[in-house]
C-alpha cells in the first residue's frame, strides 16, 4: 500500500511537474539518496539519477538510459557521457546492494561509459597527433586542415 | 541540505539560498560575456557587418557629428526592434491560444540549435583564431555537433540532469548577449531602455501580450514552451513561516480548510512567459539568422492565487485529496515558500543584463563593477517585489534603469574622481 501511494505521488508529481509545479514529497518518505533512518523502505529509497528526488523515476530511467545509449551511436559520444553522469548513483552502487531496478539500468550505463572512454581515447589521440605532429608529420595538408586557416579561407567568421 | 541536528536552519538560510541560486547563474552569464567581450574586442579592429549595416541604414556611424543624429538613429532602430518584438509576441499568444504547441516547441528547438551551432561555432572560431589554437577541422566539427545536439536535447526534448540544463541555458544566454554587444553603442543603450519600457508595458498593462500569455497559461494550466531558467527548489523550513503563507492563501481561495496542496503549491510557482526577440531582418540582412526568432522569456513571475483560480484548483482537488487524507496534516505542512516550485527567471533577462554589462565592459572595467552591482541590486528589488505582490512581474525595468543610471554616473563622475586619486597616489 505504501509503495502504491508512493507511485501515485510519483504520478502526481509527473502530472504537475509538467506544469512547473514541484510538490515536495512527504517528509518521512523522501529518501534523497541519503535519507534518515527509518524502517519503511521508502526512507531508504535510492534514486537512480543524480538529481535525486527531482529526477526521473525508475521506470522512466530505464527508457532514458536506453535512449541515450542508442542515440549515442549517431556520432554523439557526449550523450554517453551525459548518460554516465546522469545515472551516476547506478554506476556507483555495487550490484549486490542495489535495488532491482538498477540492474536494468546498469548495462546501458556501463556500455555508455565504455563507449565514451573508447571514443575519448581515439579522439584525443587523433587531436594530439595533429597538434604535436604539426607540419613535420602531415606535410602541407596540416595547413589545410587546421581550423583557423579553414575559417579564414571559407570566411566563416565574417558573419558576425 | 545538510545541517547538524543542533541548529535549525533560519529564514536567512533558505531565503538566502534561493536568492543565491538565481543570482549565481546571472553572475556567471555576465562574467562570461565580459570575458568574451574583453578578449574578442581587442582582436577585431574593423567594424562588423552588423554594425556597419545599422550605421548606414539608420545613420548612426561612429564618426557622426552631432549627438542628436546619433540619438535619433539609435532610437529609430530600437523602436523598430521593439515593434517587431511586440508583433512576434502577439503572434505567439495567438499560436498558444490555438494550441499549436508542437509547432512552437519544434520551432524553439530549431532556434536553439541555430544559436548553439552557428553562433556558438562562430564564437569558438573567433576564440580559436584569437589564441591560434591548432585544432583541426574534424575534431572541431565533431565537438561542435555534439555540443549543439546535446544542448538542444537538454533544453527542449529530453529530461537531462538539471545542472546540464542550467549550464546550456546560461551558454545560450551568453552567446545571444555577445551577439547583441556587437551593435553600435548608442543603439545598444537605446535598445536596452526601450526593451525595459516594453517589458514594463507588456507585463503590467491589461492588454499586454505577455500578460495575456500568462493568463492563458494559468487558465489552461499548461506550461508555455519557453526558454526559462529554473533554479533548484530549496528544502522548505519547518516552522511557522509556512503557516503564514497558508493563511494568506486561504483568503484567496474559497475552499477554506479544503485548501489542497495544489493551490498551496502554487504559492511560489512561477510560470514562464515567452517573448520573442527576433533578429530583425532590416537590421541584418547579411546575417545567416535573418528572420530567425528566438522565443525567450524575460520575466520573473509568481502565480497569484486569486479567487478566479479557485475553480481551477478545485478541479485539482480530487486528484490530491487522496494524498491529503492518507498523509494528513504533514502534507500541507510540507508545502511552503521554497518547496513548491522554484524561482524562474526568463532567459531574455539573462541576455539583457549581460548585454548591459558587456557594453559597459567595452568602455572600462570600472563601469563593469558599477553596472554589475546595480543589476544585482535591481534583481534583488524585483525578487522582493515578487514576494510582496505575488504576481507576474517584469524583471528588466528596475535592473536596466539602475544599470544605465550607474553607467552614466560612473562614466561622468566616478571615473574622473578615481583617476585623479590614483594619479596623485591618494587611493586605489
Amino acid at each position: 500500500m505504501e509503495g502504491q501511494g508512493e507511485h501515485e505521488e510519483d504520478e502526481e508529481r509527473r502530472h504537475l511537474g509538467g506544469s512547473g509545479l514541484i510538490l515536495r514529497r512527504d517528509a518521512a518518505g523522501s529518501g534523497g539518496g541519503g535519507g534518515g533512518g527509518g524502517d519503511s523502505d521508502r526512507s531508504s529509497q535510492q534514486w537512480p539519477t543524480v538529481d535525486g528526488p527531482l529526477g526521473l523515476s525508475e521506470e522512466e530511467s530505464v527508457a532514458y538510459a536506453r535512449r541515450f545509449f542508442l542515440w549515442g551511436f549517431a556520432l554523439l559520444p557526449l550523450l554517453w557521457a551525459v548518460n554516465c553522469f546522469y545515472f551516476w548513483p547506478v554506476l556507483r552502487s555495487r550490484p549486490s546492494s542495489s535495488p532491482s531496478s538498477f540492474s536494468r539500468i546498469r548495462p546501458y550505463v556501463l556500455r555508455s561509459a565504455i563507449g565514451f572512454l573508447v571514443f575519448a581515447v581515439l579522439l584525443s589521440s587523433w587531436a594530439l597527433t595533429f597538434v604535436i605532429g604539426g607540419e613535420q608529420l602531415f606535410g602541407p595538408v596540416w595547413q589545410d586542415l587546421v581550423m583557423y586557416n579553414l575559417a579564414d579561407k571559407l570566411g566563416l567568421t565574417g558573419w558576425v | 541540505m545538510a545541517q547538524d541536528p543542533d541548529s535549525t536552519p533560519s529564514l536567512l538560510d533558505s531565503l538566502g539560498e534561493e536568492i543565491i541560486r538565481i543570482v549565481a547563474p546571472v553572475s556567471a552569464c555576465m562574467l562570461l560575456v565580459v570575458l568574451l567581450v574583453s578578449t574578442l574586442s581587442s582582436s577585431s579592429s574593423s567594424p562588423s557587418p552588423l554594425s556597419s549595416l545599422i550605421a548606414t541604414a539608420y545613420s548612426d556611424p561612429s564618426s557622426s557629428s552631432s549627438i542628436w543624429d546619433k540619438l535619433s538613429g539609435a532610437l529609430l532602430s530600437s523602436l523598430v526592434f521593439v515593434a517587431s518584438v511586440t508583433l512576434i509576441t502577439f503572434l505567439l499568444v495567438l499560436l498558444f491560444y490555438f494550441r499549436c504547441t508542437r509547432f512552437l516547441k519544434s520551432y524553439m528547438a530549431f532556434s536553439s540549435f541555430v544559436v548553439l551551432a552557428f553562433l556558438g561555432g562562430e564564437v569558438i572560431l573567433l576564440l580559436v583564431t584569437h589564441f591560434d589554437f591548432p585544432i583541426d577541422a574534424i575534431t572541431f566539427s565533431l565537438l561542435l555537433l555534439n555540443f549543439s545536439v546535446v544542448g538542444v536535447m537538454s533544453v527542449f526534448m529530453a529530461k537531462m540532469p538539471i545542472s546540464i540544463n542550467q549550464g546550456y541555458l546560461v551558454i545560450i544566454g551568453v552567446l545571444v548577449a555577445y551577439w547583441f554587444t556587437l551593435l553600435p553603442e548608442w543603439t545598444t543603450w537605446a535598445l536596452l531602455v526601450t526593451m525595459a519600457l516594453y517589458d514594463l508595458a507588456a507585463v503590467l498593462l491589461p492588454g499586454g501580450p505577455l500578460r495575456l500569455l500568462v493568463e492563458l497559461a494559468i487558465s489552461r494550466d499548461e506550461e508555455i514552451p519557453a526558454l526559462v531558467y529554473e533554479a533548484r527548489p530549496v528544502e522548505p523550513l519547518p516552522g511557522a513561516r509556512r503557516r503564514l503563507w497558508r493563511e494568506r492563501r486561504d483568503f484567496g481561495t474559497n475552499s477554506g480548510s479544503n485548501s489542497n496542496p495544489s493551490s498551496l503549491g502554487y504559492m511560489f510557482r512561477q510560470t514562464d512567459e515567452r517573448r520573442d526577440f527576433g533578429t530583425n531582418s532590416s537590421l541584418n540582412s547579411n546575417n545567416s539568422m535573418t528572420g530567425e526568432v528566438l522565443p525567450e522569456t524575460r520575466l520573473v513571475i509568481s502565480e497569484q492565487e486569486s479567487a478566479g483560480d479557485s475553480s481551477v484548483s478545485e478541479l485539482r482537488a480530487p486528484l490530491l485529496q487522496t494524498q491529503l487524507d492518507s498523509h494528513g496534516e504533514q502534507e500541507i505542512e510540507g508545502i511552503g515558500l521554497g518547496s513548491s516550485g522554484a524561482i524562474k527567471l526568463g532567459l531574455g533577462d539573462f541576455i539583457f543584463y549581460s548585454v548591459l554589462v558587456g557594453r559597459a565592459a567595452l568602455y572600462d572595467f570600472m563601469t563593469v563593477y558599477a553596472c554589475y552591482l546595480a543589476i544585482i541590486a535591481g534583481l534583488g528589488i524585483t525578487l522582493l517585489l515578487l514576494a510582496f505582490y505575488r504576481k507576474a512581474l517584469p524583471a528588466l525595468p528596475v535592473s536596466i534603469m539602475l544599470g544605465v543610471l550607474f553607467y552614466l554616473l560612473t562614466r561622468v563622475l566616478l571615473e574622473v574622481f578615481v583617476v585623479q586619486c590614483s594619479t596623485n597616489l591618494l587611493m586605489f
